[in-house]
């Protein structure tokens, strides 16, 4: 977020400027098109950006614009998302952390790990619904799916990642397990979940959007389906998917401002204050990361 | 001190630990197997045989109509590969154009980086209605709709990690073909093309599962004709059977999803394990 806003004020701001005018030049011209070539309804198939603009003021209700609408949906599938994805992190987490305590877990997990990323969870959403049962728990179920296996290769590849110099050290320091873990193993890994959480955040919204849209009720997925089937008005449609876009890359973003919040520095300070016994060895450690990069 | 009790004594056995690296989940597998067929795995999760079938269940619809599941195979197989390959020799266009303009790539990257984080579910229904005004077949148009879908979600993995093969290059090795008095072009074939190879096969591993995920979930929002003869695809044979509380049939349509995920995943990896091989030499 923070570099996305420095690129945008610095000289190449202007660049992206550029593309984006582009971008919707291109649009532009694809609406005349299809404004020009379809008779019936074009703002089904393409509509201008301005239509689209309109709309976000325009009433559905006596109380309400389509963009309020839009936005109470948006609401209740991103409170249910991050609930999903909240308890996906948890669970890689745990998993990772198991996995690099006991060769044994690690073993038993680690195929069914490379398995499920391979496995298409999103095309199963209906049969998840229908072994839960009620839509709102399927829906924290498959983020929390999404979220889970990012999270935890990629910690897993964090644990590993940590050199041998750095286990002997702890290990000449006599360092038990609990020292070593938080003063060494989770700070290195910590950037690797980051990396992990980015993938998983915009699948979390996503997954969120598309149970949905297999029940009705509250939900961006579920006000998509009626505005195709033209129960709201189709600018309801257009705004979603505006709105879902910007949520995914925020998502991502916003995980990145988190990200540069903590682990930048502040994480193993904190570490560092938990366990003044063995105060040295930060330095130490810095030290030796600092020679490493 | 326990992981210096333990290395000797795995070094002692290294046996050992290649007989448990597969012994271990395949025990792990089985057990899940056993508790699912003997139906325990049902009352553990609290579910039902007729929404969880047991796997010979499962194995007994495959094998009673595998023309139709075949069929809606090659449905969501075709367009999976037509966009995977299109949308990454498109990402990789970009990236070399970015590679090529510096500044103003760099800026056109970010653009397309962004298209990632849309949402399928989104793209999918604009992709489905913009096709509808250019044929009236509906086979294809729900290819061409799922080949679009993916393209857009497969460009941007592979564009990224591309600009970076293109650009991050062995230390030296612009200086080296600067004394060979190499242009543009040779520096790109000699140098840049293959230092992207590895990053190819890494935007690969990413967009190839999200580009068969693209293509089932795009097939909840194409139009299809209704009746037996129709192959919409995996994913809408899933969702409407589910919908028709055939349980049984949609589990035989997930475990054929299933299979091409991990399948096309192991030939990719089998292709990059062996291109890469070859590139040392």
């Amino acid at each position: 977020m923070k570099n996305f806003i420095k690129r945008l004020t610095s000289k190449n701001g202007w660049v992206l400027f550029v593309w984006l005018a582009a971008l919707a030049a291109v649009w532009e011209i694809g609406a005349t098109v299809i404004g020009a070539t379809v008779r019936n309804h074009p703002e089904y198939i393409l509509p201008h950006l301005w239509q689209i603009a309109a709309s976000v003021v325009q009433p559905v209700s006596d109380t309400q614009t389509i963009f309020g609408l839009v936005m109470v949906n948006a609401w209740a599938t991103l409170s249910r998302a991050l609930v999903g994805f909240l308890i996906g992190m948890a669970a890689g987490f745990v998993l990772a952390l198991l996995m690099s305590l006991s060769r044994a877990v690690e073993k038993i997990a680690f195929p069914y790990l490379m398995l499920i990323q391979m496995i298409p969870i999103l095309g199963m959403a209906p049969i998840v619904l229908s072994l839960t049962g009620d839509i709102g728990v399927s829906r924290i179920v498959i983020a929390a799916i999404l979220t889970f296996y990012p999270v935890a290769t990629n910690m897993l590849a964090g644990f590993r990642s940590v050199s041998r110099e750095k286990h002997e050290l702890m290990y000449s320091y006599a360092a038990n397990t609990f020292v070593k873990y938080v003063k060494m193993m989770l700070p290195s890994a910590l950037p690797y979940m980051f990396t992990g959480l980015k993938i998983a955040a915009p699948m979390a919204v996503t997954a969120s959007i598309l149970v949905d849209t297999l029940q009705g009720g509250v939900g961006l997925g579920c006000l998509l389906s009626q505005s195709l089937k033209h129960n709201t008005s189709i600018y309801a449609f257009w705004e979603i998917v505006f709105i879902s876009a910007a949520l995914g890359i925020l998502s991502a973003k916003l995980i990145g401002l988190i990200e540069s919040l903590t682990v930048g520095g502040r994480l193993s300070a904190l570490s560092g204050r938990l366990i003044r016994s063995a105060g040295k060895e930060k330095r130490y450690e810095k030290q030796a990361e600092k020679t490493e990069a | 001190m326990k992981s210096r009790q333990k290395k000797p004594k795995l070094s002692e056995r290294p046996m050992f630990e290649t007989v448990t690296s597969v012994l271990y989940p395949l025990l792990f597998g089985a057990v899940i197997f056993v508790l699912w067929e003997t139906e325990l795995l049902h009352r553990m999760i609290g579910t039902t045989e007729s929404i969880l079938p047991t796997p010979s269940h499962i194995a007994d619809i495959i094998a009673n109509n595998p023309s139709k599941l075949f069929g809606n195979l090659m449905m969501t197989m075709l367009p999976t590969l037509i966009g995977l390959a299109l949308g990454s020799l498109l990402g990789y266009g970009v990236a070399v154009l970015a590679a090529m303009f510096g500044r103003w790539g760099a800026g056109g990257l970010t653009i397309v980086s962004c298209f990632n984080a849309i949402p399928i579910v989104a793209l999918a229904p604009v992709f489905n209605n913009l096709i509808k005004t250019v044929t009236s077949d509906i086979t294809i148009r729900g290819l061409t709709a799922k080949v679009l879908v993916i393209i857009v979600m497969c460009m941007s993995s592979m564009s990224i990690n591309a600009y970076r093969g293109l650009t991050q290059l062995q230390p030296f090795g612009e200086d080296l073909m600067a004394t060979y008095g190499a242009d543009r072009k040779t520096v790109f074939l000699m140098l840049r093309l293959p230092n992207s190879l590895p990053y190819i096969f890494t935007a690969l591993k990413v967009s190839l599962p999200l580009s068969v995920i693209s293509s089932l979930v795009s097939e909840y929002f194409i139009d299809t004709v209704e009746g037996s003869q129709s192959r919409p695809g995996l994913g809408r044979m899933i969702r409407s059977n589910i919908l028709n509380a055939q349980y049984a049939t949609a589990w035989a349509y997930i475990t054929f999803a299933c299979a091409l995920g991990v399948a096309l995943y192991i030939v990719l990896m089998l292709i990059s394990k062996r291109v890469l091989k070859n590139r040392g030499k």
